[in-house]
């Protein structure tokens, strides 16, 4: 993108509370269930494009959520129960019990309407094989290298191949798990090479922070075909306005991936997803600001929030979202 | 025939799990049929101690937030699980709570072979803050002293195992022994119970040694993490050893004879003071069906593995 600092979104937010009930409702027909999704996948195109994002989605509007949505298409995968994330949250986890094996592109629905609706830039948020296999219980394979790369291979290669088919241009592969297991960041590198093989696309990958502040992950970033890494950094910073180093505290590792050779773009998380409250746009300007800095680069910055959005409520996320536009423009008046 | 436990915390039902969400009306009356469930399970199963579910705690370190300055914080990742815990802030001038803080979150009907389980200190301070101890000697050392209280409580009214949950232990890749041994010391001087110290999430190969020198009745293994083999070069003779062999992470049903198999030879090796087989960390990573089916298979291995 010739413009400088792209804004974009990670994925996810909070389902319209009408669309929800429509959906659920057995006494609903199935068109307008389908009309009900399809009005709230437009109310989010159409919301982030005028808020003024440079590449947009639909919000996963349509999904279950990141791990289910796909398992339920995938053969060799039987749902289990439910096993808890915190407190009272959980999240249907599923065995793998046979082969697995593509059967239809399950997002192919939702990216035509997107297409078909937007003029924009689009990245389609895919979830990757590692982390697919590393919330599931395996019952099939010898190994979970094995099934790593089986699910690369078998079930988010086609997947991918298919939407790209379809027109699809960026394609960000969701990693939530990518660094829990640092002595596992080989298989993570393999798999997501094995992902894109042969695939001509523009590849993002997402991965979350987990405690090691993406250390295992700098060393391997060269080596994997992705151009963009879109990654938390702003839920570890302060909320103080500068540009030194101990104000972008969250932002120093930027310099980490510099130094293992990574020479790609980085989507950084300028507005933190587990709070409500609003970063100031010059907040979001001085994280811009130090991370273009600090990877030599300002063509290399790509601005989004640290995660998908999802857990806040719509007003919140879309505050945020109208900040970190703000936040880029006055951080692109800084460069000219 | 060799005896059993499970330690930690059990799965919700689906049932329970949408009554916690909504906060329904007969949400008590299910945490209590679910908690009197399980603990029939265990006793079907024959297992030689019995243990509280912990349905209602939200991780192991949640009830310890009733202490008085504690403040439950950030969620934090439980290691490498995909399962996230509420850290604590200690900011008191002392820890101790009166030493009700485990026992009024445990079920009364627990039968009197009853076992309860409880972090290791080095464990616990590993994992959360206090603004009041900032060396981490000091807050392990007062995390142990409280704990000794709330151990001390349990055995009086007839706990007559208490197991101790050291993950930190097995995962960490630097380990203070000599602090992790003061701390024990503390909680286990003069304690008319048996400790058994459970470590996982790590492999604890190269750290045998240093784990049989603890001030603790027993040694509990997670050996999908630490191999069989590196157990069996160790003499337990003055130690009971607990051999974690039900898998919690994996849905998988255990095949009784090959555990049973298993667990012999590791006793003809280690020679153990006592053997027990237990789960390797809390049941609620698999969903209850596949929970229920496993203290099952528990027992029946308890019941065919060799007397040591």
């Amino acid at each position: 993108m010739s413009k400088l600092f792209p804004t974009q979104e990670i994925g996810s937010l909070k389902k319209p509370a009408d669309m929800l009930k429509k959906v659920k409702d057995p006494n609903v027909s199935d068109e307008e269930k389908i009309k009900a999704r399809n009005d709230a996948a437009l109310l989010n195109i159409k919301t982030l494009e005028d808020i003024g994002l440079d590449i947009v989605y639909d919000g996963e509007v349509r999904r279950v959520e990141m791990y289910e949505e796909p398992v339920r298409y995938v053969d060799g995968f039987e749902f289990a129960g439910r096993v808890r994330s915190w407190d009272n949250k959980y999240y249907n986890k599923a065995r793998v019990v046979g082969p697995v094996a593509f059967k239809q592109n399950f997002h192919a629905e939702e990216f035509n309407f997107v297409k078909d609706n937007s003029d924009r830039e689009l990245k389609v948020p895919v979830t990757g094989a590692y982390t697919l296999a590393d919330w599931s219980y395996d019952e099939h394979y010898k190994s979970k290298d094995e099934l790593v790369l089986a699910l690369a291979r078998n079930v988010v290669r086609p997947l991918v191949k298919d939407l790209v088919g379809l027109g699809a241009k960026i394609i960000q592969i969701d990693e939530p798990a990518a660094t829990t297991h640092p002595t596992e960041m080989d298989i993570f590198r393999e798999s997501i090479n094995e992902s894109v093989k042969g695939i001509d696309a523009k590849f993002v990958v997402h991965a979350c922070f987990s405690g090691n502040d993406y250390k295992a992950l700098a060393p391997q970033m060269p080596e994997i075909k992705a151009e963009q890494y879109t990654l938390e950094f702003a839920n570890r910073d302060t909320w103080n306005i500068g540009l030194d180093d101990d104000t972008r505290k969250g932002f120093q590792v930027l310099k980490l991936f510099k130094e293992h050779g990574f020479e790609g773009e980085i989507g950084i998380g300028v507005s933190d997803v587990h709070v409500n409250e609003i970063e100031s746009p010059e907040l979001i300007r001085d994280r811009i600001l130090y991370a273009a800095k600090a990877l030599g680069d300002p063509t290399k910055v790509y601005v989004n929030p640290d995660c998908g959005l999802r857990t806040r409520t719509r007003e919140v996320s879309f505050d945020k979202i109208r900040s970190i536009v703000k936040g880029a423009e006055l951080a692109r008046e800084e460069i000219k | 025939m060799i005896s059993s436990y499970t330690f930690g915390i059990y799965p919700r039902s689906e049932e329970l799990i949408e009554a916690t969400r909504k906060n329904t009306e007969n949400l008590d009356s299910l945490f209590q049929s679910e908690t009197e469930g399980y603990i029939s399970a265990q006793k079907n199963a024959n297992l030689g101690f019995v243990s509280d579910p912990l349905l209602k705690w939200d991780d192991i370190f949640r009830p310890f937030s009733n202490l008085s300055e504690v403040t439950p914080t950030a969620l934090n990742r439980i290691y490498e699980m995909n399962t996230f815990y509420r850290v604590l802030s200690f900011d008191g001038q002392d820890l101790v709570g009166g030493g009700n803080i485990v026992q009024s979150n445990l079920d009364s009907s627990l039968p009197k072979n009853k076992t309860a389980a409880i972090p290791e200190p080095f464990t616990f301070a590993e994992l959360h803050t206090s603004n009041k101890f900032k060396r981490k000697e000091d807050f392990t050392i007062n995390l142990a002293k409280m704990l000794r209280v709330e151990i001390d409580s349990l055995v009086e009214s007839g706990f007559e195992a208490i197991q101790l949950l050291g993950p930190s232990i097995a995962y960490n890749k630097e380990v203070d022994f000599g602090i992790v041994s003061d701390a024990l010391k503390i909680i286990t001087d003069g304690l008319k119970a048996k400790t058994i110290l459970h470590t996982y999430f790590g492999d604890v190969s190269k750290k045998i040694e240093s784990l049989l020198n603890l001030p603790v009745s027993g040694l509990g293994f997670d050996i999908t993490t630490t191999p069989a083999s590196s157990i069996e070069k160790h003499s337990f003779s003055d130690k009971i050893l607990t051999v974690g062999i039900i898998n919690s992470f994996n849905t998988a049903i255990e095949k009784p004879q090959e555990c049973i198999k298993q667990i012999d030879e590791i006793n003809a090796k280690t020679k153990p003071k006592e053997s027990y087989v237990s789960n390797n960390f809390d049941l609620e990573y698999v969903p209850k069906k596949f929970a229920m089916n496993k203290i099952s298979i528990l027992g029946e291995i308890a019941r065919g593995a060799k007397d040591v």
